[in-house]
Formats: C-alpha cells, structure tokens, sequence
C-alpha cells in the first residue's frame, strides 16, 4: 500500500508539471489553431534561467529559501514570457495570414534555434542545481513519508492552475480569449482585439512553462539542453489526453498522464512504461475523439 | 585605370588561391566524426577538443611525413542517419583516415560508407560486439567490447562477496547488451543469484518507481548498465529514500559530472567499471597530454571516451609515420599486425586482425568522499 500512495503522489508532482507545460499548448491551439512545437524549449529556457538567476544573484541566501524562491520563479516567468511574445512576433505573426502548415514548420524551426541557443550558451553537460536550496524533509501525512518538495510541486502547480482558471473564467481578458477561441473573425467584430489576445496567450503559456522549467530543476537537480524535447512530448500528449484546446483538460490529462505513467511503471514492467502510457492514450481518443473534456464541434455545412 | 585594377585584383586573386591551393595540398587530412550536437554533445565537443590538441602538438613536433595534419571535423549529431550524411561527406574530402565516433549505432550507420571509400576508421566509444565482426578490414576501435566488460563485472561482483545481484539497464543497444551478457554468465554462476532484472526510460528523471521496486526484490547490490545522468540521480533518489545499498555501474557512468548530478553524499562509495583514465597513468605519453590538456583548456579532460579518440588519432598518425605512406591498404596492415603495445594515453596500445583492442582494459573505480574517482588495486 505503501508504493501505492507513494507512487500517486509522485505521479502527481509530476503530472503538475505535465500540466503546466500542457496548458500552454492547448492556449495556443485554441486560439491560433496552432501546436507550438517551440514550447517545450521554453521550458527548457525557464529552467536554464533559473539555475543561472539562483547561482548568480543568490536569491536563496538573501531572501531565505521560501520567498528566493519564489521571486525566482516569478522573475523565470516574466522573462519567460517575455521571450514568448518575442517569438510569436518574429515566428508566427508574420505567417498570420499563410497556411498553417507554414506557422508549423516555423514552429519546428524555432525549437531547433532555441535548442541549440541554449547549448551555444550553457554548454553541451548536464547542469546541475544547487543540491541545498530546500531543507531535506519529509513530511508525514497519515504514517506516510512523503518528500516537502514533491508537495511544494504539487501545491504550486494546482495554485498556478487555479489562478489560470480563474482568470480565464472571471476577467474579461479572459472573457476575450475564450471568445477569440471560439471565433476569431466574430471575436473580432464583436470589438475583440484579436492580437493582443494572442499577445496575452503567449505571455501567459510561455510564463507557466518556465515555471514548470524551475520546478523539475529544484525536484530533480539536473537540467540538460535537450530536456524539453521530452517534456514537451509528454505535455502535449497530456493536452490531446484532456482536449487539445481546452484549458481544464489539460490540466486533467497532465495530471492523469502523471499518474498513469507512475501507476504503470510500480505494477507492471518499467521497460513498458511508455507503452503502457499510449495504449492508455490511444484507448482513450478511440472512445472520445476530441479528449477527455474536448467540445464536440458541430461543423454545418 | 578601373579596368586594370580589376584586372591586378582578379590576378592576385587567383595566385591567392593558388597558393592556398598549394598549402592544401600540403598538410595530411584526418577526418574527426564526433557528435558536435545531440544529446551526447558533450562526448563529441570533447573529442574535438582532445583531437585538435593532439594535432597541435604533433604539427608543432614537424608533422607527419614533413607536411602539417590537418583535422576535418564534422557532426554526427549523435544520430545514425546524419551519421551517414556525415561519412558521405568526410569520404569526399580527401581524408587519410578517420576517427569516431561515440555511440554504436552511429558508428555502424558510419561503417560501410567509409568501408566503400577504402577509408581507415578507428571508433572510440562504440563497444557493440558486432561492430567488428563484419569482417571489414580497414574498421579499428579503441574501446573494449561489451562481452569483455561483462566478463569483468561477474568477476567483480564474485570477488566483492554479492549474492543477490539486481541488474538494470536502459533498453539502449549498448546497455542491454551489458545486462544480457552480465545475466547470462551470472546465471552460470551457482553462488550468485539475479534478483531482479528490468529496464528504465533514459531521461525520465524520475526513478522512483524503479528504486522501490528494485528495493522490494532485496538484492544486496544493484548492476546498472547505462549512462551517467540516469546513474547519477538513482543515487541521489536512493539516499533521498534511505536505501542504503551497493551500485555497481558500468563504463558509461565514468563522468565527473555524475557526482555533480548525485552530489558528495550520495556518490560517495558508487563503484563503477572503466578504462583507466589518463590521470591514473604514470606513462610520460599521459603526462605530457595531461600537462598541454589543461595550459590550453584549463580543465581535466572529460569522459574516458573522448580520451579514447586521442588513442585512434595517435595509432593513425603513428602507423602513417612508420609505413611513410597515407595509403590506407598499408597502413591498416600495419595497424592489424605490426602497430604492437603502442604508448597511448589509456595504456598500451595494439590491435587484433578484427580491429578490436588487445588486452584486458578494464579497472574497478570507487567514489570516494570528497567525489573523486579512486582506482582501485587490481
């Protein structure tokens, strides 16, 4: 029983960051219809930044480790983001108008031009994250030893998450996103400014993705250049999991695709973990095509 | 006036490349195919390094056969099919041999594109068995096989006193290849019985899962065939759960940045297999590359394996010294039959008529307290 929680609560740290990462690919599908391959990269970026703000300014010695870490990670997500607007801009804007197989292959670019920044950069070794940041505790809930950190991941992914929602639901930013998801051209008419919501999805994505980039730093410790190649893989098939484009399925799917990978790696064979993970997938969108919580569009023609 | 001054340029233009033509014709080209991007980067960026230098202090020596060596360096990216791209290109550049790469998919994606070309290639990380029993005659490695390595780790694991032995690899070719060969004589083995036997995801980052499973099995020491990243934080993972168990790793954990990634505590008393290093050698050949190592780079030299292509590039360059010729019939004789106990920088050099590297190479290292890599007594 013991492997059990401890294997659920794993899972779900770790679908936390699947989550994060995932919604700033179903932001973006939605409005722009777009899959941004690039981000994985910044989240790779986000977790690069933070090592280097960490090391270089010793947030977590002046501050203390809880609020260190805290403004890094806000500092993280507004550079992050920064870049984010910078690449919609040179990347995706001017194909606006062209075909979407063109913003894709863009896309694809531009996740090789990061990828190889950062190792022009940080160097081709593996990065290590100061090891002493967070005391290493235990904490014992119901006789269980559950590591502070893993509850720190999860904590400050569901609070991320749920401020997204919230803002999404009760703003009228928010209000003018999901309109702009719906559709664009009466988004438009109805007074939406249509690039400033994509302005605002791409500061928002890129922002939760290099918070997700701090977060496997300070829980794993080591940060690579090509790291988010397989992070992006797995967010961007929890988003599908959830619905692509809608944003409470991917924070379900992240947190589900987790949980499953962890479950599927403590009862059945580790050697098949990934496998286990796309059959589940694959079982899934034969039932429900559009994911988890995907809209059934009606298409009239 | 302006027609002739085109004119006078055009011409020093081309005497200019004439000339350069000339200084072309005059060095010795050795290809370098190591993987400059990818995951391995840090193994090729490396091996570049290691490979320029050696050039250096062999040009600033007088050469080879009185001309300057020159390296062609070109990126594998860690990736079979531009691996092939790769030894097209390389073949077409008029190179006397070539040296690479890492991994050994790669080189076997390599092989028979240089083989075409009648072109000598001496691999430094690929330790596949398979890769040399192609019969190809002009193919030479500097690493040791894998069957080789497994015999080691039995006897390693025999003479430690274990008992109940896990063994984990990581599905990759090589790595899978060591687990089966280790569990195949392990089970010939009467006092020694496997536990537990399983593979995990590289680059997962999340071991947790295999540690408690591996942990319910109880083995008394754990055999992982895979690469330094996955080792280095199942160290990490396994202090953070107080499992307090023996790892035995195999040669792809030799990295100094495994106790980076582990840190001191948990790295402390990681055993691993390896070729010894150059810092454990007192031959004056690993004393002198160690000393221009670090006046160029300020640093020791990474992993084993880029040391490795520094052996390839002196076993080239020492059979086109003695043969006096680039042709790669004659020196390739030379490197199978006459190129005898050559000082390189991981030992003694020679190689069998396979292109395989004679004599048992492998060391037994411990992780000591302060993180460095103790060799222990034979």
């Amino acid at each position: 029983m013991e492997l059990f929680f401890q294997q659920l609560t794993n899972g779900l740290a770790v679908g936390g960051i699947y989550a994060l990462i995932a919604l700033g690919y179903t932001m973006v599908y939605g409005v722009m219809k777009l899959i941004n391959f690039a981000h994985g990269d910044l989240f790779t970026i986000g977790a690069y930044l933070g090592l280097t703000l960490l090391t270089a300014m010793g947030l977590t010695e002046t501050l203390g480790p809880v609020i260190g870490i805290l403004v890094l990670a806000v500092m993280v997500m507004g550079l992050v983001a920064i870049i984010g607007v910078i690449l919609e801009r040179v990347a995706y804007k001017p194909l606006r108008g062209a075909d979407r197989l063109a913003a894709v292959v863009s896309a694809l670019g531009a996740s090789i031009f990061f990828q190889n920044a950062v190792m022009l950069i940080y160097g081709a070794r593996f990065r290590v994250y100061p090891h002493d940041i967070l005391p290493k505790v235990a904490v014992s809930i119901l006789g269980l030893e559950i590591p502070l950190i893993r509850i720190i991941i999860l904590a400050t992914s569901l609070l991320l998450m749920g401020a997204l929602y919230f803002f999404v639901q009760k703003t009228k930013t928010g209000t003018a996103i999901r309109a702009a998801a719906i559709d664009q051209g009466a988004a438009k008419l109805m007074g939406i400014n249509v690039n400033r919501v994509i302005s605002i999805v791409f500061l928002i994505g890129p922002a939760l993705g290099g918070a997700a980039g701090v977060m496997v730093g300070m829980y794993y410790g080591q940060v690579n250049f090509t790291m988010g190649w397989m992070y992006g893989l797995k967010a961007f098939i929890a988003a599908i999991l959830g619905g692509i484009g809608n944003i409470p399925g991917a924070m379900l799917g992240g947190l589900l695709l987790g949980v499953i990978e962890a479950m599927g790696a403590a009862y059945l064979s580790i050697a098949w973990k990934d496998a286990i993970a796309f059959v589940v997938l694959i079982l899934i969108l034969i039932v429900r095509p559009t994911g988890l919580l995907g809209e059934r569009v009606a298409e009239k023609v | 006036m302006i027609g002739k001054s085109v004119k006078s340029m055009v011409l020093t233009f081309l005497v200019l490349t004439f000339m350069c033509g000339l200084g072309w014709a005059g060095t010795i080209k050795i290809g370098l195919m190591c993987p400059l991007t990818g995951s391995w980067a840090s193994e090729g960026q490396d091996m570049e390094q290691i490979v320029e230098l050696l050039a250096e202090d062999l040009n600033a020596q007088g050469g080879l056969l009185g001309k300057d060596v020159e390296i062609v360096v070109s990126d594998d990216g860690g990736d079979p099919r531009t691996a092939a791209l790769s030894a097209q290109r390389l073949s077409t550049m008029g190179i006397a041999g070539v040296i690479g790469t890492y991994g050994s998919s790669v080189t076997e994606a390599s092989q028979n594109i240089f083989d075409d070309f009648g072109i000598i290639q001496i691999a430094n990380g690929s330790t596949a068995i398979r890769l040399t029993n192609k019969g190809l005659e002009k193919f030479f490695r500097t690493c040791p096989r894998d069957d080789e390595q497994g015999k080691v780790a039995v006897k390693t694991i025999d003479n430690m006193g274990f008992k109940r032995v896990a063994i984990l690899h990581d599905n990759t070719t090589y790595a899978k290849g060591l687990a089966e060969e280790a569990k195949k004589l392990l089970a010939d083995n009467d006092h020694i019985d496997v536990v537990f036997y399983d593979a995990m995801t590289p680059k997962e980052q999340d071991y947790n899962a295999i540690l408690m499973k591996m942990k319910a099995a109880k083995p008394d020491m754990v055999f992982f065939t895979g690469y330094y990243p996955e080792a280095g934080l199942m160290l990490r993972q396994k202090m953070e759960m107080n499992w307090n168990v023996p790892f035995l790793g195999g040669d792809a954990t030799n990295n100094p940045q495994l106790v980076e990634i582990a840190g001191k505590d948990a790295a402390k008393d990681f055993y691993f297999l390896s070729p010894p290093v150059p810092q454990d050698l007192d031959t004056p050949e690993a004393a002198n590359f160690l000393k221009s190592y670090k006046k160029k780079y300020n640093a020791e030299p990474g992993s084993v394996w880029a040391v490795l292509s520094g052996d390839g590039f002196l076993a080239l360059t020492t059979a086109i010294k003695n043969t006096k010729s680039t042709d790669p019939d004659k020196v390739a004789a030379y490197l199978h039959t006459k190129l005898k106990d050559m000082p390189g920088l991981t030992g003694k050099i020679s190689f069998d008529n396979q292109g395989d590297r004679v004599g048992d190479l492998y060391r037994l290292y411990r992780v000591d307290a302060n993180g460095a890599f103790v060799l222990q007594p034979k």
